[in-house]
């Protein structure tokens, strides 16, 4: 076995845009899944009971039911409705959907180890719900959720790989138009591994880093 | 020709479920024993076999399941050491060897959840070490190595669809293949998707009576 990998130099602009385009859907799906599932774990301890219903059903639905086939059914399913819709709007929308479902889940079980004292402290000091949410509940929770936070970031990244099947132009899509160009399978999959490696052993860094920075208190 | 999407279609694709189960099945066996055997050597105080276990579940947790799944299929028959595996003993390989990485990770978290005077308990009574995991440890640590496991057991059938992309009809491929034929990738990829969500959330409900019935009490 002898391991080529001068044939790839070429191509190695298709891979940095590949990386590029996976690295982006990974931070642009984390902020907006993020957000949308603060809103849906806040559904789903609400005390109204259809938004209750409402955040239950989402988060098991999108947490029963495999990524790659919500990807299918989103690009193909709106094609078939007459709306084309691009890989990348697909990728962004239905991968930001499908973690939401994710950090839902962690959220709530940060917001349900809040002891329920500071609920009743922040409305001691006479702030509305929003405000106690804001400044008393969030901020703890916040720091409960952020390990798995972390955790679902490096997930994220790694399926988000799973969008070349819709034919984004990310990582994994420009290994296998390499690897069909080059025919040097192994060792672009090799050079795929390790950057995929590398770059999620970067966000636990940057992640642990940034824990330590903020949550000092 | 094309065919309106029907009852009809739901053969191949219980057919693909079916082949889903299988393969999750075979590959929580296959994962489950390297996941046991990883998960030791990380808990371990042995200097090797702490090493060679820690690196082995970071690398396999730090790639993504397509690539683990490229290597096999496609990668490693370019080897040229004659290894050339067919799609479905490709996929339970990768999936057993992405399995045994999260099994691992689990299996060491739990057995460093049972407190440390139970290790120093066992050794006071002068078991041997194969006496003091059989008896002491590993009933504990159970307690918290079922209900994660479980969980990632439920992952495994949503994360074994990518074996699809090898042109292994499990349930996803077999959803695409439908789709094709009828052009009603809608209707096709509902009908995947809810077979998917009958066996994971039928699964997560059956744990979490199993767990509140039985790992409660201990």
């Amino acid at each position: 076995m002898n391991l080529v990998f001068h044939d790839i130099i070429p191509y190695i602009p298709l891979l940095v845009s590949g990386l590029g385009t996976s690295l982006m859907i990974t931070v642009i799906c984390m902020l907006a899944g993020t957000v949308l599932g603060l809103f849906v774990a806040l559904a789903k301890s609400s005390k109204i009971t259809p938004l209750r219903y409402f955040g239950n059903t989402y988060i098991e639905i999108f947490r029963n039911t495999p990524l790659i086939v919500q990807l299918y059914l989103l690009y193909f399913g709106m094609g078939q409705l007459g709306l084309d819709i691009s890989p990348l709007w697909s990728a962004l929308i239905g991968i930001t959907i499908n973690n939401a479902a994710y950090t839902a889940e962690i959220f709530r079980a940060g917001l349900s180890s809040v002891p329920k004292g500071l609920y009743e402290a922040g409305s001691a000091l006479g702030m509305n719900a929003a405000q106690t949410f804001r400044h008393v509940i969030l901020p703890p929770a916040f720091r409960t959720a952020f390990p798995a936070l972390t955790n679902q970031l490096v997930l994220l990244f790694l399926f988000s790989s799973v969008a070349s099947i819709i034919s984004l132009e990310e990582l994994t899509y420009q290994v296998m138009n390499i690897e069909t160009q080059t025919s040097r399978t192994l060792e672009i999959t090799l050079i795929a591994t390790v950057l995929y490696y590398g770059c999620s052993s970067i966000f636990v860094y940057l992640s642990n880093a940034l824990a330590r920075k903020v949550f000092k208190w | 020709m094309t065919q309106d999407f029907g009852w009809i279609h739901l053969v191949p694709l219980l057919n693909g479920a079916w082949l889903t189960i299988q393969l999750c099945f075979f590959s929580l066996l296959i994962g489950g024993a390297i996941g046991i055997i990883v998960g030791l050597g990380a808990a371990s105080k042995n200097k090797l076999a702490n090493v060679l276990s820690s690196i082995y579940i970071r690398l396999v947790r730090g790639v993504p399941l397509l690539m683990i799944i490229f290597l096999i299929y496609f990668a490693l028959p370019m080897l040229h050491i004659g290894i050339n595996f067919s799609k479905g003993f490709s996929a339970v390989t990768a999936l057993s060897i992405y399995a045994g990485a999260y099994l691992g990770e689990i299996v060491r978290g739990g057995i460093q959840s049972v407190p440390k005077g139970q290790f120093e308990a066992a050794d006071a009574l002068g078991m041997t070490t194969i006496q003091k995991f059989r008896h002491v440890i590993i009933p504990q640590a159970m307690k918290f190595i079922i209900p994660p496991g479980i969980g990632f057991f439920i992952a495994l059938i949503k994360d074994s669809s990518l074996v699809s992309i090898i042109g292994y009809i499990d349930l996803t491929k077999a959803g695409k293949v439908v789709s094709s034929l009828t052009f009603n990738p809608i209707a096709s990829f509902l009908a995947v998707a809810a077979v998917y969500f009958v066996l994971c959330f039928g699964l997560s409900k059956a744990s979490y009576y199993y767990e509140k019935r039985f790992l409660r009490s201990t």
